[in-house]
C-alpha cells in the first residue's frame, strides 16, 4: 500500500507499486482531466505536481510519490474557481483539441512558481517538454506571459473532493 | 413529448428550401427513423438539432464533431445568432446517430473536409429561425398581441417591454404548424457571427472537465490493448501467451482478426502482460517492401510514363511559346496523423443492443462496425460522441473500434480498448506517400505557358471504402466488401483519377496549357486522408516551381504570382494582402523571405515564411498568413486554426517521415517521430481577407502552403531548392 496526498488529501493506493503515478489517478481515483498521450515522457500530457514540480506520470511508478504531495489539473483549480492561467486560457482561446492542455497548463504553472517573471525564453524551454498537435503554442506562450505581467501567478493549490466514492479513494 | 407527435406534426419538411443546390439532400423530418433526441419532459424539440426544456435552457445537438477546429463554437454561434440567445447560455450536446444528422453534401454522418460552416451556415441558421419564428407565433396567440410587435432578446421574447422566456410558450408552440420559410437575419443585424468571441468549450478544456473517449468509465469496464503485426495486413498463424495468462489481473486473451487482445482490470497490467505474448504472422506481401524500394518503385513508374491523363491545351505548343523552362522532380513520404489522444473506444453488448464511446469523425461508420461486429442491428447501436482529442482525418478511419467491438464480444464483458502512442505511428493509417515532377514553361512576359504534371503514388479512396464500407452496409457478407473493394481499386487503375492525390497540383493559375499525369502505385500500407489531403504535398510542387519559374522570368515572387493569378481574383486578392502587410514588416538581413500562394477546400491563402538558414539548420521565425475564407463566423477561430495548421505543416516539412522497413513502420513514438515543439513554433500573423462571399474552409487551407513558403525561403538564404519532404540541406 502507498500513501501519499492527492489535490490535499491523504489518499493510499494498492495499485501494484510499478504503476505509473497517470494510471492510478485516472482509473484508479478516477481523476481523468490528466491525459494519456506517448508513456514515454515525451509529451507531457500527463504532467502532474509531486510537491509543487512538474512530472511526468506516465513513466513515474507510484512507489516514488509515497509521502509527496501529487496535485492534478483539478487541484489547480476548478470551472467556479480558477487558477490565473486556467483563466487566462479560457479567455485567450487557448484551447482547440483541448487533449494536451491539462499537461500544458501543469507544465506552466509550474514553472512560474519557480520563475514568476520568465522571459519568452525561459517560457519556451521549461514549456518544451508539452507537445500540441493542434499548435496552440503561440497562445500558449502569450498566456503565460499575460499571467507572469499580472504578477498573479500564486501559488495556492485548492483541495477538492475526489471523483471517486469514498474520501480513501481506493479502489475496491 | 412523445417521438409519435413528432411524427403527427411532420415538423421540418425540408430546410433545403432557400438557398439553392447548396443545401439539397438536407431533409431534417423525424419520419426516416427513431426520434433523433428524447425531448424532456414539458420541453419543445421542433426538430433534431433544438430543444427547449420548460426551465428555457436551449440544448443545440450539434451534428458534426469537435476535434479542436471549433464546430462547437461556430456551429453553437449560428443557433444563437437566429434563436437570439447567447452562445455561452446554450448546452451543446453531441448529437446520436440519425438520418437527420447527415452531412449535407456527404450523405452520412462525419466531420471533416473543412465543410462543417460552409454546409451548415444556413440550414442550422434556418432551423434555429423557423424556431424563434415558432415561439414567437406562439406568443402571439398566448398574448393576444400583433406578431410584429414582438421582439426577441436573450432567450426571451418582448412585448409591451415585459420579458417572457421562450419557454412560456412551449405549450402553445406544440400545437401550431412549424414555420419552414422564416427570411434569415440580414448580416447587417449579426449579433454574434463575425464577432470576437472565445471559444465556448475552453473553460472545460483548461480545467480537464472536458471528457474524451479515453476518459469514459463504466462501471463493469474491463481494459483491452492490441498486439498487432508490425506490418499492416499480417493475419495470426500461432501465438504463445502462457506468460501473460499467469499475470495478474489478467482476464481474457483472445485473438481477433487484427492481432491478440489482452483483457485486464487495469490499462497498466493489460500493457505488462501484453509485451510477453509471442506471435507467429502469416506476412502479407507488404513485408518485403522498405522505403528505398517503394522510392524505386515510383520512379520505376515515373519513368515508364503510363498512368490516367486529364488536361487542356497543349504542352508541346505551350513550351514552343516559353522562354525559360523548369523541370523537378519532389518526393513526399508517407505521415502518421498523431493526434495527441491515441485511439481508444469504449463498447458495452447487451441483449442484441451495443453502445459505443468514442470522438470520430464518422459517427454513422462506427454504429454500423459496431452492429456489423456485434451482430445486432444498426437501429440497436447506440453512438456516444465525446470530445475527440485531436482528429486530422485520422479519426474518419474506424479499426480501433472494430477491435473493441471484436474484443467485447469475445469475452462478452464491456471494454475500453486503448491504443499507445507506439500503436498510433506504427498501425495506423497514413498520409499517402508521392512522387510528384513538374515540367514548366514561361513566356518573356512573365506567363506560365505549360504547366506539365506527374504524380505516382497510392490512391486514397480504395483504402476509405475498405474501412469504412463495412459499416456503411453493416449486414453486408465479407465477399461483397472485399468485391466492392476491389472495384473501387481497379477504377483507379488505369481508368479514373483519384483526387486525394492530385487536388491542387494543376489549379490556382491561369495554365492555359496543362497536363497531369497520374500512376497509381499501391503497397498496401492503409492510407488514410491527412490534414488538407493531396494539397498537404502537390502545393510543395506547385509553389516550388512557380518560385523558380518567376525567378527564370527575373520576376518577384510576388510579381510573378499576380500576373499568373488573373483568372483566379480571391487568390490574387488573398496574395495582395499579404503583399501590403509583408510591406510593414522589418526583416533582418541574416532572415529570407519565401512567398506561397494555394486555393484549398473553397479557401484562398497566401504565406510568407521568414526563415533563417545556420550551420544547415532551418529556422522558421515568423509566418504571415492571409486567408480569404468568406463571411467569418468567428474570428479567433479562424485564425487559431490557420495558426494550427501552419504549425501541423511545419512539422511536416521539418520532420514528418513515415518510413518502412521489411514493411513495418521504422518510428515510434515522439521520439523518432518528431514534431514541432514551443520552443521551434514561429511567430504566426494572420490576415483576414474582408468578404462577404459565403462561408468556406478554415481547418485545412493554412496547412499546404507552408512547406513551399519554406522550401522557397531556405532558397532565398542557401541557393539550394529542395525538393524531399522532410526539408533537409544535411
Amino acid at each position: 500500500m502507498i500513501e501519499f496526498t492527492l489535490n490535499g488529501q491523504p489518499v493510499h493506493s494498492n495499485d501494484e507499486p510499478d504503476t505509473p503515478l497517470l494510471w492510478v489517478v485516472r482509473d484508479s481515483f478516477k481523476l481523468t482531466g490528466s491525459k494519456f498521450g506517448c508513456g514515454i515522457a515525451q509529451c507531457g500530457a500527463c504532467t502532474m505536481h509531486v510537491d509543487g514540480r512538474a512530472q511526468r506520470t506516465c513513466v513515474l511508478p507510484i512507489a516514488a510519490v509515497a509521502g509527496k504531495a501529487v496535485t492534478t489539473i483539478e487541484g489547480l483549480g476548478t470551472p467556479e474557481d480558477l487558477h490565473p492561467l486556467q483563466q487566462a486560457w479560457a479567455e485567450q482561446g487557448v484551447p482547440q483539441c483541448g487533449y494536451c492542455q491539462s499537461g500544458q497548463i501543469m507544465s506552466a504553472a509550474s514553472l512560474l512558481s519557480e520563475n514568476p517573471n520568465p522571459s519568452e525564453s525561459e517560457v519556451e524551454s521549461a514549456m518544451a517538454g508539452n507537445i500540441c498537435r493542434c499548435g496552440c503554442y503561440p497562445r500558449i506562450k502569450n498566456a503565460i506571459l499575460t499571467v507572469a505581467e499580472q504578477g498573479q501567478a500564486g501559488g495556492v493549490q485548492v483541495a477538492i473532493p475526489l471523483a471517486s466514492s469514498g474520501s480513501e479513494g481506493v479502489k475496491s | 413529448m412523445s417521438g409519435i407527435k413528432l411524427t403527427r406534426r411532420g415538423f421540418l419538411k425540408a430546410t433545403g428550401i432557400v438557398g439553392g443546390g447548396l443545401l439539397i439532400g438536407y431533409v431534417a423530418t423525424p419520419n426516416t427513423n427513431s426520434p433523433p433526441l428524447v425531448p424532456a419532459d414539458g420541453a419543445l424539440a421542433p426538430n433534431a438539432f433544438l430543444q427547449l426544456t420548460a426551465d428555457n435552457q436551449l440544448i443545440f445537438y450539434s451534428p458534426r464533431d469537435e476535434m479542436g477546429q471549433g464546430v462547437y463554437m461556430g456551429l453553437t454561434t449560428l443557433v444563437a445568432e437566429e434563436l437570439d440567445v447567447p452562445v455561452q447560455n446554450i448546452d451543446v450536446q453531441f448529437a446520436a446517430v440519425h438520418d437527420d444528422y447527415k452531412h449535407p453534401e456527404y450523405g452520412v454522418q462525419g466531420t471533416g473536409g473543412s465543410s462543417s460552416i460552409r454546409v451548415h451556415f444556413l440550414p442550422l441558421r434556418q432551423v434555429a429561425a423557423n424556431t424563434r419564428q415558432l415561439l414567437l407565433n406562439a406568443a402571439a396567440q398566448d398574448l393576444g398581441v400583433a406578431r410584429d410587435s414582438l421582439t426577441t432578446e436573450i432567450g426571451h421574447i418582448i412585448s409591451k417591454g415585459v420579458h417572457y422566456p421562450y419557454s412560456d410558450f412551449i405549450a402553445t408552440a406544440e400545437t401550431l404548424e412549424l414555420p419552414v420559410e422564416t427570411p434569415l437575419k440580414p448580416a447587417a443585424e449579426f449579433k454574434y457571427i463575425g464577432r470576437e468571441m472565445p471559444r465556448n468549450d475552453a473553460l472545460a478544456k483548461s480545467t480537464g472537465t472536458a471528457a474524451y473517449g479515453v476518459d469514459v468509465d463504466l462501471p463493469d469496464m474491463h481494459y483491452g490493448m492490441v498486439k498487432r503485426s508490425p506490418v499492416a495486413g499480417a493475419k495470426v498463424l500461432s501465438f504463445d501467451a502462457t506468460a501473460a495468462r499467469t499475470m495478474p489481473g489478467i482476464t481474457d486473451i483472445v485473438q481477433i482478426d487484427s492481432g491478440i487482445a489482452v483483457v485486464s482490470e487495469s490499462f497498466w497490467k493489460a500493457k505488462k502482460a501484453l509485451a510477453t505474448i509471442q506471435v507467429t504472422w502469416h506476412q502479407p506481401e507488404l513485408a518485403n517492401i522498405s522505403t528505398a524500394q517503394i522510392k524505386a518503385d515510383y520512379q520505376a513508374a515515373l519513368d515508364s510514363g503510363k498512368g490516367d491523363t486529364k488536361g487542356e491545351g497543349s504542352i508541346e505548343e505551350g513550351l514552343q511559346g516559353a522562354a525559360k523552362e523548369v523541370e523537378r522532380s519532389f518526393w513526399t513520404p508517407y505521415l502518421a496523423h498523431t493526434p495527441m489522444e491515441p485511439m481508444n473506444a469504449v463498447v458495452r453488448i447487451t441483449q442484441g443492443k451495443a453502445e459505443l464511446w468514442a470522438g470520430t469523425q464518422g459517427p454513422s461508420f462506427a454504429q454500423g462496425l459496431v452492429a456489423r461486429h456485434a451482430n445486432v442491428d444498426v437501429e440497436n447501436v447506440t453512438v456516444h460522441s465525446l470530445f475527440s482529442g485531436g482528429g486530422f482525418g485520422r479519426r474518419a478511419q474506424l479499426s480501433h473500434i472494430v477491435e473493441a467491438t471484436q474484443v467485447a464480444v469475445a469475452t462478452n464483458k464491456t471494454i475500453k480498448l486503448i491504443w499507445t502512442r507506439e500503436d498510433d505511428v506504427r498501425n495506423g493509417w497514413y498520409r499517402q506517400a508521392s512522387m510528384m515532377k513538374i515540367h514548366a514553361g514561361v513566356d518573356n512576359n512573365g506567363l506560365v505557358t505549360a504547366w506539365d504534371t506527374v504524380r505516382v503514388g497510392g490512391d486514397l479512396t480504395p483504402h476509405t471504402v475498405a474501412g469504412l464500407l463495412p459499416g456503411a452496409m453493416s449486414k453486408s457478407p465479407e465477399i461483397i466488401n472485399d468485391i466492392l473493394v476491389g472495384a473501387v481499386e481497379s477504377i483507379f487503375d488505369g481508368w479514373v483519377i483519384d483526387g486525394g492525390g492530385v487536388e491542387g497540383l494543376v489549379d490556382d493559375y491561369d495554365f492555359p496549357n496543362k497536363h497531369l499525369l497520374h500512376i497509381s502505385v499501391n503497397h498496401g500500407l492503409p492510407l488514410a486522408a491527412w490534414r488538407s489531403v493531396g494539397h498537404s504535398f502537390t502545393a510543395f510542387a506547385k509553389e516550388t516551381v512557380m518560385d523558380e519559374l518567376a525567378e527564370q522570368a527575373g520576376l518577384d515572387s510576388i510579381e510573378f504570382r499576380k500576373r499568373n493569378l488573373q483568372g483566379n481574383p480571391r487568390l490574387l486578392g488573398a496574395l495582395e494582402a499579404m503583399e501590403e502587410e509583408l510591406k510593414t514588416w522589418n526583416i533582418p538581413q541574416s532572415h529570407h523571405i519565401g512567398i506561397s500562394s494555394h486555393g484549398s477546400f473553397h479557401s484562398y491563402v497566401a504565406q510568407a515564411a521568414e526563415v533563417s538558414v545556420e550551420n544547415n539548420k532551418i529556422r522558421v521565425h515568423r509566418v504571415l498568413c492571409s486567408i480569404d475564407c468568406g463571411l467569418v463566423v468567428n474570428p479567433d477561430i479562424v485564425r487559431g486554426q490557420v495558426e494550427g495548421a501552419i504549425m501541423y505543416g511545419l512539422t511536416a516539412a521539418l520532420y514528418g517521415n513515415i518510413e518502412l522497413e521489411n514493411g513495418a513502420v521504422k518510428e515510434s513514438n515522439f521520439h523518432d517521430y518528431k514534431v514541432l515543439r514551443i520552443n521551434e513554433a514561429p511567430l504566426v500573423k494572420v490576415v483576414i481577407v474582408e468578404s462577404e462571399e459565403a462561408p468556406t474552409g478554415v481547418g485545412e487551407p493554412g496547412l499546404p502552403p507552408i512547406a513551399p513558403a519554406v522550401a522557397n525561403a531556405v532558397y532565398g538564404a542557401t541557393g539550394v531548392r529542395l525538393s524531399s519532404m522532410p526539408l533537409s540541406l544535411a
